[in-house]
């Protein structure tokens, strides 16, 4: 009961909470001194022209009136138009969307891959030269620059050693698109070419994203570890004369993971932020390359857009977090 | 435990061979990595040169720029006549031209690509909005369009290339709400051009399949694909094109990059002298730049030498005035201004207006703004004068320089080509009819005007010439700008690409010349 009550509270929490940010973004975009609808037009327009446009555009009414009508059409489900593409922004945002959770989703599983077994490994080892080690590449990890890892992967292993593409997400244009994954479209039209091309390109895009994030899982997870260990249940256990290996699965991982899944959450918010970059070195068609563009080319609309839907996927994949936290430490959902 | 974890690893090292591999493109694919997105093919909307490749490839006009020094060719028109007062053109089109659906290309479809441009605005409307009215193209038959002026315009012609045509029926099929057909054009093609749409993603790029049925015909070799993905990064491009991902990119990189893919034996390196300015535009409105000899103290306080020579090691050639060098217009003789500190003291020193610091708008991203006004300001502080530099994205500064008020004092830019024409530069530059727009310089000068209109006015080029000439000396002499140089095009092609024609429209992305060796 208390679970449902937790969820739906969340879900009303949702609507303020994008409220919030489309007011904050949209204030920033208009503090920006640029005029979208001369962008729009180009530096040949006359003023007749971009005068014209204005209107139609909407952008001569005060800023309270844009922002209302700005409000209804999100309601209505409408982002309205990028200025640059012409397009529809929830759809160039949807074409994009693929690309971006699949980048995102790697790199998580990788970093979990990586993250939580070496932060067990760290704590049970602790102090040892292991430890020491891992302490040391995982501050080093945190400390890294997204964009400077990307341009060292690339340099190593597309430049030096000729072993990953250097870019992009898949050679040509893959897959007949069905859920936007490549990987998981290359596997439903059982095209192992394309299987291949699309495991080979996301790669290093992932392997950037994950690196950072698996040091921040390991040393929450060597943290957890560290604190259930020595409590009172897990000396019980020992006690018992339980083989080692068994109380780490059964009786430290369930309660150390607790404040790891909630990271986990977290760390998506900063794997998108980081995507933003690491996709345009990659030159992975994602949200991030979007943003970028719509950012260069003032697209102000587009940039409202794109994080009004950032924001949504943070507050669900948080929510999700919640939920699962709900069940791994059922405490508090009693 | 010890064969367990060896099974392992050679799992792990199988699925990396199957996960790291190089990839290779088919033959006869060319693939061309831009730094521009190509989020919108509607060839009535694009009109940047960073989107050309689309408006090239997929479309043709009725006539058509190539190589360097840039030749106006008949294309979809045969043949083309003035009238004498030069307000009424007539053009004769090419029979038996099909667009990729088999359907055939007729005068209707002129004249719709026309009525589109001027009632949907955008791209390079603005060429024709001033000088054509909504109607007024007919079509006397079939395979003739006559163009009928406001007013007599020197530059018309070389400004029809940009009328791209799109197939009127096809397009009329798919309009939605009097939208002219925009939402669809946007990611479909329909056209007679080189390359047929074969598949598209904004957020990746085009491929172009070529259209066997062209009417102008195929060499032996041509590319039977050409692929254009965006990638924004240029640090990955040139990597790519070392690695032999891609076989070509953009032509304007910065020139420690070219030096570097100079170095790689499977890159090679196609130069040409380009129509590309890189000037200070000054703001001639408002003082103290309103004072010549504050304009020419500026003019004489900027190391050119230090510029052309040490920062861009000689990759461009100088340029004196406002027009490119390899253009007719410009005095053979035209001086150049010098590093000269002594000669801008003196300048200065006859300054009416109070001096107070002015302020450079650079554009991120683009290194030699940022190094230009560097060294302005460097130059300038010797002689007294205070400058602010202030770096921002190029539409923030778009928008400011056309708003007279809130325009930086000076900003180091390029002014590339639109069309092949003086117009395009000292015109556009100074003329008061595009203040606010081209005109960013606010100058309104009388005498430049009667020698700017009165060239827009006359079809005689030696006539214009005399015109542009004068203008071109009195905007180099008042230093109505800081003309640096005109730009070098690099265009890096892996070294098996073949019969490249770069032309400054286009800047060497017209794909349907070019072949593997």
């Amino acid at each position: 009961m208390r679970r449902l009550e937790m969820i739906l509270s969340r879900l009303v929490w949702f609507v303020p909470t994008m409220a919030g940010l489309v007011v904050i973004v949209f204030l920033i975009s208009n503090v920006i001194p640029t005029d979208p609808v001369k962008v729009l037009l180009g530096e040949n327009a006359t003023p007749a022209q971009i005068e014209a446009m204005r209107v139609k555009l909407g952008y001569d009414q005060p800023l309270w009136v844009q922002l209302a009508r700005h409000f209804h059409d999100i309601v209505s489900g409408n982002l309205g138009t990028s200025i640059y593409s012409q397009r529809p922004i929830s759809e160039d945002l949807a074409t994009r969307l693929p690309a971006t959770l699949e980048l995102t989703l790697t790199a998580i599983i990788v970093s979990v891959a990586l993250g939580i077994p070496l932060g067990v490994i760290s704590a049970l080892k602790r102090n040892s030269l292991l430890d020491h080690i891992l302490r040391v590449v995982s501050v080093s990890g945190l400390a890294i620059a997204a964009f400077w890892l990307a341009l060292l992967l690339q340099f190593f292993f597309a430049m030096k050693l000729g072993v990953a593409p250097l870019n992009s997400r898949i050679d040509g244009f893959g897959p007949t698109p069905v859920t936007g994954l490549m990987i998981i479209d290359s596997m439903l039209d059982w095209d192992m070419e394309s299987l291949h091309s699309a495991l080979s390109h996301i790669a290093l895009p992932a392997l950037t994203l994950a690196l950072p994030a698996a040091a921040t899982i390991v040393r929450f997870t060597r943290a957890g570890v560290l604190d259930v260990i020595n409590s009172n249940h897990v000396l019980y256990q020992r006690a018992m004369g339980l083989p080692p290996g068994l109380i780490v699965w059964k009786y430290v991982l369930r309660n150390a993971l607790i404040s790891t899944v909630t990271q986990i959450g977290l760390i998506f918010g900063v794997l998108v932020t980081n995507a933003v970059i690491v996709e345009t070195v990659f030159d992975w068609p994602g949200m991030g390359t979007f943003a970028v563009q719509s950012i260069l080319q003032s697209d102000h609309k587009a940039i409202i857009g794109f994080t009004i839907w950032i924001g949504a996927l943070i507050v669900i994949v948080n929510l999700l977090v919640d939920i699962t936290h709900s069940f791994i430490d059922p405490r508090g959902s009693r | 435990m010890k064969r367990r974890t060896l099974s392992a690893l050679a799992a792990i090292a199988a699925a990396a061979s199957f996960v790291f591999s190089g990839s290779a493109w088919a033959q006869g694919k060319y693939v061309h990595a831009n730094n521009s997105g190509y989020d919108n093919l509607d060839p009535h909307v694009v009109f940047d040169v960073g989107r050309a490749a689309s408006r090239i490839n997929f479309y043709d006009g009725l006539l058509r720029w190539v190589d360097n020094p840039p030749k106006m060719i008949p294309w979809l028109a045969e043949s083309y006549t003035a009238s004498d007062d030069g307000k009424t053109w007539t053009f004769k089109l090419k029979k038996g031209v099909k667009f990729h659906d088999g359907s055939e290309f007729t005068a209707d479809d002129v004249l719709y690509s026309i009525e589109r441009m001027l009632a949907t605005k955008k791209g390079a409307s603005s060429l024709f909005l001033p000088i054509i009215m909504p109607g007024s193209t007919k079509a006397p038959d079939k395979y003739t369009v006559v163009f009928t002026l406001k007013e007599p315009s020197a530059i018309f012609l070389s400004t029809v290339p940009e009328i791209l045509i799109v197939n009127s029926q096809l397009v009329k099929k798919n309009e939605k709400d009097g939208d002219w057909g925009q939402a669809w054009l946007a990611k479909n093609v329909a056209s007679t051009g080189s390359y047929k749409l074969k598949r598209y993603d904004p957020a990746i790029g085009f491929v172009g399949e070529r259209f066997k049925d062209h009417f102008a015909g195929w060499g032996p070799k041509a590319f039977d694909e050409i692929e254009f993905r965006t990638v924004l990064e240029t640090n990955t491009r040139v990597q790519g094109l070392i690695k032999g991902d891609i076989q070509g990119t953009d032509g304007y990189l910065p020139y420690d990059q070219i030096l570097r893919l100079k170095e790689a034996k499977n890159v090679q390196i196609l130069e040409q002298e380009s129509m590309r300015v890189f000037y200070f535009n000054i703001h001639n409105g408002r003082g103290p730049m309103s004072d010549v000899h504050f304009r020419r103290a500026l003019a004489y306080a900027f190391d050119y030498d230090g510029f052309v020579k040490d920062i861009l090691k000689g990759a461009v050639s100088r340029n004196a005035g406002p027009n490119p060098n390899n253009l007719w217009g410009s005095p053979k003789d035209l001086k150049p201004y010098t590093y000269d500190l002594e000669k801008a003291k003196a300048e200065l020193a006859l300054v009416k207006e109070p001096i107070r610091p002015i302020t450079i708008g650079t554009l991120a991203g683009f290194s030699e703004t940022e190094q230009a006004a560097t060294l302005l300001q460097n130059g300038a502080k010797k002689i007294g004068i205070d400058i602010k530099i202030e770096s921002a994205p190029w539409p923030v500064i778009q928008t400011r320089m056309q708003d007279r008020e809130k325009n930086y004092d000076m900003v180091p830019l390029w002014k590339s080509t639109y069309y092949v024409d003086p117009n395009n530069w000292v015109g556009e530059m100074y003329a008061s009819r595009y203040i606010g727009t081209r005109n960013t310089s606010y100058i309104n000068d009388p005498e430049m005007d009667k020698w700017l209109d009165e060239a827009l006015a006359i079809s005689d080029q030696d006539k214009r010439s005399v015109l542009y000439e004068k203008a071109v000396t009195k905007a180099t002499d008042q230093a109505f700008g800081i003309y640096v140089y005109n730009t070098r095009w690099y265009g890096p092609y892996a070294a098996n690409v073949a019969g490249i024609r770069f032309s400054p429209i286009g800047s060497g992305q017209d794909m349907r010349w070019a072949y593997y060796k």
